[in-house]
């Protein structure tokens, strides 16, 4: 599913060059849970970010499904991130402006391939499935964070990802939310078979992944 | 997409203060515009033909009349100075098709209009004429008669009343359409044979007469040239040929108010630019700060997986949106500016010599229609570079608030 090659990304700041990402080579085949651990600052989130089509790598290549990703044009590079990659964020990730059930559907319009109508049952399906069937017109400021994250689950979903990311999606959140919503992305790798990389401070968490990527100082260790 | 387009107003509608802001600043900068455009074409049009206008290309006039530069001076000024009436005819000049004479007299205590108005009575020969019956905006169900007067778009009368000039009853045959022409506006015309009819009833002036009054004498001629023969051409034969006359032909005749008139244009044109230059500045730096703002939100866009052209088109539609609601506010102020200030500006023009006609509808609605579109596009180009630089960078620099 992912294979990526001496990825690197470093960045030029004012005190010099910084590896962010140096060298790595990783991959994860289809439908698999990995989770990926390392100190905060190691390099973990630019790794994610190279994986799922947000930032440019500085060298080494990014596949997936046989897909060269960052040889993509622009435009198709858009449409991957659209329709292979759902991207759970570390903060709150839902345009403000939207209702929750117009932030889920977005993705869907933005590549716009499906009908209107069939969009809104799919999410509305999907925030039913993550607790929120009685928040569909309900704008993301009137709920909590742990369910704002729901949300962004449901809306990763909505395209039907190959890929699913998930950048510690519950690190400020409480410990039972935590259980909560990480319980959903499993559900969703066992059950969908979608592939899930889950990027964890959470230890007892990562060991249930059936791969654990330790990361430090932008290598894998 | 309508999702994005709601985004777009949503994003108005969330700094509600600073669209406003925006709004009203295209506003005020559209309703400059579209006014300055309005008067410049306006003023153009009513200065640029003069007695072109009225389908001369020059005018034949006695050497020495006409000697100061006012707007009467657009059609034949009376003068105590005349012409023959056949001086162009005997000439058999080759260059000049049509040549229409005019016998005009600035009479006082006329009877027609208040005690002391000075009343042009112009009369022209029904059969050659070419300047004032194609004016005509109404007229009585005939054909022009002896004792028929002809009012300008100045005068007000009922068709087929009966008007009294000297004392003698004349019957309101026609009202000519607005021509912006100062002569024209306010005269009474009339056929060689009625002025002639009248001269006997006028008051004697210092013991004579108005010297056109007699015949075979004219104030001087409207002419249109042959086809294919250019001014200088003509202008040259008619010298040449008749002695005593001189030749006015549109431009040169309007160059004096033209010069007066050219301060406050390009006064109007270099405020519209100015105001252009700086809404269109305004409005890039503006949308420079509020994609900077938006970047996080540009940046969740694209990794969704929103195109480029899907993130500047919200951009631009935002900006467009804003600039042309403001546009149409403008043009509204504009509008209202111009019908609030009417009757002085036109007042204030024709004092200073400028025949004034508003723009006919359809050109106003077209001027209107250029505005908004120029305050839409402004708003497009301004917001077009910083959306299209910001939705270029990576997402995740997006969504880290950097770039
Ligand atoms: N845009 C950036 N500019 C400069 N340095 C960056 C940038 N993004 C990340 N870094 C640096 O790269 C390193 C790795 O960051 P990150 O991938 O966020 O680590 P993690 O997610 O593991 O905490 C850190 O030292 C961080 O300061
Ligand atoms: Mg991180």
């Amino acid at each position: 599913m992912l294979a990526c090659r001496q990825l690197s990304k470093r960045y030029l700041t004012e005190r010099g060059v910084v590896a962010a990402v140096a060298g790595i080579d990783l991959d994860v085949p289809v439908g698999r849970f990995a989770a990926i651990i390392g100190r905060s600052g190691s390099g973990k989130s630019t790794l994610m970010a190279m994986i799922g089509g947000l930032s440019r790598p500085s060298a080494g290549t990014v596949a997936v499904g046989g897909t060269d990703v960052w040889g993509l044009s622009e435009n198709a590079l858009a449409a991957f991130r659209n329709e292979k990659i759902g991207y759970v964020f570390q903060f709150a990730s839902l345009l403000p402006t939207l209702r929750l059930i117009d932030n889920v559907a977005l993705p869907a319009m933005l590549g716009g391939r499906r009908a209107s109508a069939e969009t809104y049952t799919r999410a509305a399906g999907l925030l039913e499935r993550m607790g929120l069937g009685g928040y569909l017109e309900a704008y993301p400021s009137e709920i909590s964070a742990g369910e704002q994250r729901r949300a962004a689950i449901a809306r990763a979903l909505i395209n039907d990802p190959a890929l699913l990311l998930a950048d510690e999606p519950t690190s400020d959140l409480d410990e039972q939310t935590e259980i909560e919503i990480m319980d959903e992305l499993l559900a969703v790798n066992r059950e969908i078979g979608t592939t899930l990389i889950l990027v964890t401070h959470n230890l007892a968490l990562a060991e249930q992944a059936e791969q654990i990527v330790h990361i430090a100082n932008g290598a894998i260790v | 997409m309508r999702l994005l387009a709601s985004l777009a107003l949503q994003n108005l509608g969330r700094r509600r203060a600073r669209s406003l802001l925006l709004i009203a600043a295209v506003a005020i900068g559209s309703s400059v515009v579209f006014t300055g455009a309005t008067l410049m074409r306006s003023i153009d049009d009513s200065m640029a033909v003069g007695f072109t206008r009225l389908g001369a290309d020059m005018m034949v006039v006695p050497e020495g009349a006409l000697t100061n530069i006012t707007a009467a001076l657009l059609t034949v000024e009376p003068t105590d100075l005349v012409l023959d009436a056949d001086a162009l005819d005997k000439a058999h000049l080759a260059s000049v098709g049509r040549a229409a004479p005019q016998k005009v007299v600035r009479a006082e205590h006329s009877g027609v209009g208040s005690h002391h108005d000075l009343v042009d009575l112009i009369g022209f020969d029904p059969v050659r004429d070419f300047t004032v019956q194609p004016w005509l905006k109404e007229k009585l169900n005939r054909g022009l008669r002896a004792g028929d007067v002809i009012l300008g778009a100045g005068r007000d009368a009922p068709l087929g009343s009966q008007l009294l000039i000297f004392g003698k009853p004349h019957i309101v045959y026609g009202k000519l359409g607005r021509t912006g022409v100062g002569t024209h506006e306010r005269g009474v015309f009339m056929s060689f044979e009625t002025l002639a009819a009248l001269a006997g009833s006028m008051p004697q002036q210092g013991g004579a007469r108005p010297a056109v009054l007699a015949p075979g004498k004219v104030t001087g001629f409207l002419v249109e040239l042959a086809p294919g023969a250019t001014t200088l051409q003509a202008r040259f034969a008619v010298l040449s040929a008749v002695k005593g006359a001189k030749v006015v032909t549109g431009d040169s005749s309007l160059s004096g108010i033209r010069q007066g008139l050219a301060a406050l244009l390009q006064g109007i044109l270099a405020l519209m630019i100015l105001m252009f230059a700086s809404m269109a500045v305004m409005v890039s730096v503006l949308f420079s700060a509020i994609v900077t703002e938006r970047r996080g939100e540009l940046g969740l866009l694209k990794a969704i997986g929103a195109r480029r052209s899907q993130m500047v088109g919200m951009m631009v539609a935002e900006a467009v949106i804003a600039t042309g609601v403001g546009g149409v506010l403008g043009v509204t102020l504009g509008v209202l500016v111009m019908r609030l200030y009417e009757r002085s500006l036109v007042y204030y023009l024709e004092n200073i010599g400028v025949p004034f006609v508003w723009l006919d509808l359809s050109r106003t609605v077209a001027v209107a229609a250029a505005a908004i579109v120029l305050a839409s596009a402004i708003g497009a180009l301004g917001a077009l570079y910083p959306a299209w630089r910001a939705s270029g960078r990576d997402a995740y620099d997006l969504v880290r608030g950097e770039g």
